[in-house]
């Protein structure tokens, strides 16, 4: 194929970056219980699952420029670099790192199989996206919202339930995706 | 024997004109072409076939998506010698916006952003779709869509036209007004189509059947001959 | 889809854009250095001030002002119950402050102003191999198919709907990954073609 593999790269970062966005456009999902969910920090798990660590990292850092120039993509409409201020902000800048360990952990881990990339894919996405983006968020409302390190701890231990059922959907699109694209190769 | 060759009469520039030679295409398992040869030089070629006769992949080898495993392709000089537009609009559109689209296309112009941008607006202006510039482009209907795709086409510095099946998502207006731009465009224009009646009147018109090449002459008769074998086939199934 | 950026023309839009960007920089450096209320009282005023001294051009950021607020009332309830009410003000004046000047950015400063000061940010990294000048398309093409996923995401629930008479949900969110995973491959042969600039080996 003479289509390089760097066009390539480029479209599947950018075109994830637009599935991140359209994730914050969606209304919040109504999970069976009427737990309500948004689903954009899904995106950074399955980012790091399909996409490998560096182009993960790439489609986060892409869709947080674009959010700082002043685009309403966070889901609820928010957008600019003000955002960056929030104390929630430390869970935002969490998003590339935890995309790109995401990724690293899925690289190594088996994808031989539809089944063996679903596991594969719950343990890179706890990882990465449930526990560095939570680290992240916490040194965030250390520095941001004065809170102490265990007060902040304890307060995103809350959003813990939330993003283990993230994991959960994450596995099930990787292994919807592990079936229908039998030859992508997950961890980039 | 393999028809001799005049290498210049190809790689001059501004020469129309392409040549497979000997090619053979394997993806995968499959084998798509096996000893392919076909000179490309009348200004308007149909091709026509089944799906999977290896239509679009004839297109890839020629814009040089795809490299045949043996065998020569000679098309003119220049990395944007041969363009291909794509049967999807969706599939090829970049930009956001229309004059963002169809700047890129001015690339090989040279011109700054704001320069490229006015030249923009007044070729659209001269063609009564000034309009049309700051438009979003999912604000366009599919058919506006594939026409912003031909004129990004055209005026690129093409030589040659590679058009993918483009009349699959117009309406009949659309294939009007497509198949009267075709007609006037100065570039070596191929099309891939199911829709036999914009590619009759072509001077010629390859069948393609199986990755060979089944009949290839003016373009009533073979267009006849492979709309019989079709009707044929739906007997006997 | 539209940017939070203001048409209305205030005195903030002539301030050039890269300048803005680095007082907001240092604004909020200086804000998180300093501990005394009364300091950040006074910041805060002026923050306040300028803010309402944009007028009009701040008509349509009630999601935003929303958000502050909220993040704020939560960030003053959870020190006070802890009867710590300096530390409340203090949180919520440089949140307040910060916040508010970023807004004031976003509204008053041009999407394309604003990359080109991110380009010239983030060329240092060219020589990690970074293909900097590749940001305006990425971003671009992003934007594209942003519209697009969101309508290919419609047409998913409508098809789900007709069949099962409910919303798609999250069940929805596979095909369109898996319809995103073509796309790419598809768009990647587009831009071979269109950015091009090497004669091809043949």
């Amino acid at each position: 194929m003479n289509t390089p593999t760097s066009t390539f790269s480029l479209a599947l970062v950018s075109l994830f970056a637009a599935l991140i966005a359209v994730l914050g456009l969606i209304p919040k999902i109504d999970l069976p219980l009427g737990v309500p969910i948004t689903l954009q920090t899904l995106g950074v798990m399955l980012a790091g699952c399909l996409l490998g660590p560096k182009r993960a990292l790439q489609a986060l850092g892409l869709f947080l420029m674009a959010v700082a120039l002043g685009l309403p993509l966070l889901s609820g409409g928010r957008g600019g670099v003000g955002v960056f201020f929030a104390p929630a902000s430390g869970y935002l800048l969490g998003w590339p790192l935890g995309a790109f360990v995401t990724g690293a952990v899925m690289a190594v881990m088996p994808t031989g199989t539809p089944r063996q990339s679903a596991i594969s894919a719950f343990v890179a996405s706890a990882v990465g996206g449930l526990l560095v983006v939570h680290v992240c968020g916490v040194v965030g409302l250390v520095y941001i919202a004065n809170l102490s390190w265990q007060q902040a701890a304890i307060g995103t231990l809350a959003f813990v339930p939330g993003d283990l059922i993230k994991c959960a959907l994450c596995v099930t699109v990787v292994h919807t995706v592990a079936r229908g694209v039998p030859d992508w190769r997950f961890g980039g | 024997m393999p028809p001799t060759l005049n290498p210049s009469a190809f790689t001059t520039p501004h020469a129309t004109g392409m040549m497979l030679e000997g090619v053979r295409l394997q993806r995968g398992n499959t084998v798509v072409f096996d000893g392919l040869n076909l000179q490309l030089n009348q200004p308007r070629i149909g091709l026509i076939g089944d799906n999977g006769a290896g239509k679009s992949s004839l297109f890839r080898v020629l814009c040089g998506l795809d490299e045949p495993q043996t065998g020569r392709v000679l098309v003119p000089e220049g990395p944007q010698a041969v363009g291909m537009m794509f049967q999807n609009p969706d599939d090829q559109i970049i930009f956001p916006t229309v004059e963002e689209e169809l700047a890129l296309s001015l690339q090989h112009l040279q011109l700054t952003r704001t320069q490229a941008q006015q030249q923009v607006r007044e070729r659209l202006h001269a063609r009564g779709l000034g309009a049309w510039a700051t438009r979003a482009i999912g604000s366009l209907s599919q058919g506006q869509r594939q026409h912003v795709c031909w004129l990004a086409l055209t005026w690129c510095a093409h030589e040659v036209l590679l058009l993918d099946e483009p009349f699959a998502s117009l309406d009949l207006p659309g294939q009007a007004l497509l198949t009267q731009e075709i007609a006037k465009a100065p570039q070596q224009v191929l099309v891939s189509t199911h829709v036999l009646t914009h590619v009759r009147h072509f001077e010629r018109v390859i069948w393609l059947d199986h990755g060979r090449v089944r009949a290839d002459g003016a373009g009533a008769a073979v267009c006849a001959a492979y709309e019989t074998d079709v009707a044929s086939r739906a007997v006997v199934a | 889809m539209r940017s939070l950026y203001s048409d209305r023309p205030t005195w903030l839009h002539r301030v050039p854009a890269g300048l803005k960007l680095l007082a907001l920089a240092l604004l909020g450096m200086g804000l998180f250095a300093i501990p005394q209320w009364q300091v950040l009282a006074l910041v805060s005023g002026a923050c306040i001030g300028i803010f309402i001294s944009l007028g009009s051009a701040t008509r349509h950021t009630k999601p935003l002002m929303v958000g502050v607020l909220v993040a704020g009332a939560l960030v003053a309830g959870f020190h006070l119950a802890l009867a710590q009410p300096v530390l409340a003000a203090v949180t919520v004046m440089r949140l307040i402050s910060a916040t508010l000047m970023g807004i004031a950015l976003t509204l008053t400063t041009r999407y394309s102003d604003l990359l080109h000061v991110f380009e010239w940010l983030l060329m240092p990294l060219q020589k990690l191999g970074v293909r900097t000048d590749r940001v305006a398309l990425q971003l671009a093409l992003m934007l594209r198919f942003t519209e697009h996923f969101f309508v290919t995401w419609r047409r998913l629930d409508e098809a789900y709907r007709l069949r099962t008479g409910k919303s798609g949900g999250f069940k929805i969110l596979a095909p369109l990954t898996i319809q995103m995973l073509i796309t790419a491959r598809r768009v990647a042969d587009a831009l071979t073609l269109r950015l091009r600039r090497k004669p091809l080996n043949l």
